[in-house]
């Protein structure tokens, strides 16, 4: 039985989809009324848990699913061993560094040193900053980091923009990029090592839908 | 105070320390009928000789606050190098020991704070023979062990094989400056970071093929040659896998040659093993070896002794696989519990320490209820609450 573990929200209907051009059906997933977390697919060789976004390389990590599909941020923040295996392409978003739109600042390199910057994603900006050379306080937080420049507690945020309507909404510029994310099919590299084929049909069928899409 | 152990230290109860015994007096019985010999490296170590000459990232060891820059052994293939090119250099090699005990590791926690993780480990260094002989004795070895453990069909034993030299024959043809990130590519089994380095496409179509290239030993190596051309490195691992081959098949080990397959410590140069079972929920990664004749040659003057191999046995986790699950059944008791002495006479004390060294002589356990029982239903009453094999009522 392979398990596929997929991040609630919002690659999960992309995920499901990509995982219906590999011949695993998870629709089940998509049913409003679901509230299982281990849903079986109709064919019997497979099954998907249902986890929050940053739990997915966690479970793969720890081989209790042979594979997962995550945003690269998530990958990028967590640094788990877990092996990136295919650009879906969809979740397009960047990582990005926003400012009050009255600070003034216009890049990353004008904030001053040793201001505070708040972010859910703190090892994404610490090896951001540490390349720029300029020493920040990082401050974790676990959401709504607007409100970190709105309030006062930090200069800058560093956090994930898709359009950008949040950040205008509340008053915020983003003045840099760190990286452009999109999903990614990952999978457990003792696993795909020990695989007797049975895995790399699903991720050859996987990145096929993929190229077709393009 | 705190009433937990460190995060990631063990803190074991009777069943799973008896386990652990079961499986390491196994082991160590299937060494000395090898011809293995027992050794007991330190705990501590100088941090130099434990990252073995760059083979264990720094971040991988646990060091100690003194004097000297010290760390607990992360494994103990350095440590026994060390001696063995040191305080064994004039005992006649082949040199056969084996060494069991607790290994320490670091690791950075999600949180971003370090974590330790303890291990018990059983395992064998076969020093001095340079020759693929001893690559054969030690995946025999290693296979005679699978035995006596007692793994079952339904683990599904797959040994996977690989070699530091064919990675490198493979990627000799490289451009110098990309060599090492197609390594680290093939290694962290990464086919996007191998896809953005810049390589000619029917470079990039080769390397992406092989890191899909693993399975069984004959066909492997019938597409290595394909790339390689016939060289002496593949004709060695083929009749050192042929070797071993009848023996695997009989165990039921699959032979899983990956070319791109290499341990998580980079201490090894030639061929490379670990040993994976199917657990209840993943994966489950029950010995992990190779040669490492340079990590000898660090310690060793003479350049014609620097040979060395070894694998390393996790014990905890054979025990967990071999138990089902997690331990999560354990009780805290003894399979076998001894016989409880009860006394009723306020003076019985003397009369029962008689009766428990007279049990004792007859090689039977047994143990002391140490303060007077009211009756003989009350102490049948302690025994049965104690899961106790029996009673002696003294009266």
């Amino acid at each position: 039985m392979i398990t596929v573990a997929l991040a609630k929200g919002a690659l999960l209907k992309d995920s499901v989809r990509c995982l219906a051009a590999a011949g695993l059906d998870f629709a089940a997933l998509l049913d409003s009324d679901n509230r299982q977390l281990m849903v079986p697919s109709p064919c019997g060789t497979a099954r998907a848990l249902l986890v929050r976004n940053a739990d997915v390389p966690v479970y793969v990590a720890y081989g209790q699913a042979q594979l997962g599909i995550v945003g690269e941020d998530v990958l990028r923040e967590h640094q788990l061993p877990v092996a990136p295996l295919v650009d879906l392409g969809f979740g397009g978003c960047r990582m990005a560094v926003a400012v009050k739109a009255s600070s003034g600042y216009r890049r990353a390199a004008d904030l001053p040193a040793h201001c505070r910057v708040a972010s859910k994603f703190v090892r994404c900006a610490e090896t951001f900053f540490n390349q720029l050379d300029l020493p920040v306080e990082l401050i974790h937080l676990t959401g709504s980091v607007e409100l970190g420049p709105i309030t006062g507690m930090s200069e800058a945020i560093v956090d994930l923009v898709a359009t950008g309507r949040t950040l205008r909404d509340n008053g915020l510029v983003a003045i840099e990029d760190l990286f452009h994310s999109t999903a990614r099919l990952i999978g457990h590299p003792l696993a795909l090592r020990l695989d007797q084929g049975q895995l790399q049909t699903i991720i050859d069928r996987v990145a096929a839908a993929r190229v077709e899409a393009r | 105070m705190a009433l937990q152990p460190a995060a990631g230290a063990r803190d074991l109860n009777p069943v799973q320390v008896g386990g652990n015994r079961r499986l390491r007096e196994r082991l160590a019985e299937v060494y000395r009928l090898w011809g293995y010999e027992e050794v007991a490296p330190p705990s501590v170590e100088r941090l130099d000789t434990l990252q073995a000459g760059g083979g264990i990232a720094d971040q991988d060891v646990v060091r100690l606050a003194a004097e000297e820059p010290l760390g607990l052994r992360p494994e103990f293939t350095a440590s026994i190098a060390r001696a063995a090119s040191t305080r064994m250099a004039s005992r006649p090699r082949p040199l056969r020991l084996w060494a069991e005990g607790p290994t320490f590791r670091a690791f950075m926690g999600d949180a971003g704070g370090q974590r330790i993780s303890e291990q018990l480990q059983s395992g064998v260094e076969l020093l001095g023979v340079s020759t693929a002989a001893a690559d054969v004795e030690l995946i025999r070895l290693l296979l005679a062990c699978t035995e006596t453990i007692g793994l079952e069909p339904c683990h599904e034993p797959q040994l996977l094989v690989g070699h530091h030299g064919l990675l490198s024959a493979l990627l000799q043809r490289l451009p110098d400056q990309h060599r090492t990130a197609c390594r680290r590519a093939l290694t962290g089994f990464d086919p996007l970071a191998l896809a953005a380095i810049p390589l000619e496409q029917a470079e990039q179509a080769q390397l992406q093929a092989l890191l899909r290239l693993r399975g069984a030993p004959a066909r492997v190596l019938m597409e290595l040659e394909q790339h390689l051309g016939a060289s002496p490195l593949l004709t060695e691992l083929a009749t050192t896998l042929e070797l071993v081959r009848p023996a695997a098949e009989r165990l039921g080990v699959q032979l899983q040659l990956d070319p791109s397959f290499q341990p998580h410590f980079d201490l090894y140069d030639g061929i490379v093993l670990k040993l994976v079972c199917r657990g209840a929920a993943a994966p489950v990664d029950v010995a992990s070896g190779g040669r490492y004749d340079a990590l000898v040659g660090r310690f060793c003057t003479d350049a014609a002794l620097a040979a060395g191999v070894g694998f390393a046995f996790s014990i905890e986790d054979i025990r967990e696989l071999l138990s089902g699950n997690a331990g999560s059944k354990d009780t805290g008791r003894l399979v076998e519990r001894p016989l409880l002495v009860a006394y009723g006479q306020p003076d019985g004390l003397a009369a029962a320490l008689e009766r428990l060294g007279g049990l004792h002589a007859q090689g039977r356990a047994a143990e002391l209820h140490p303060e007077p029982i009211g009756s003989q239903r009350e102490a049948e009453a302690v025994a049965f609450s104690r899961d106790s094999q029996g009673l002696e009522w003294l009266g």
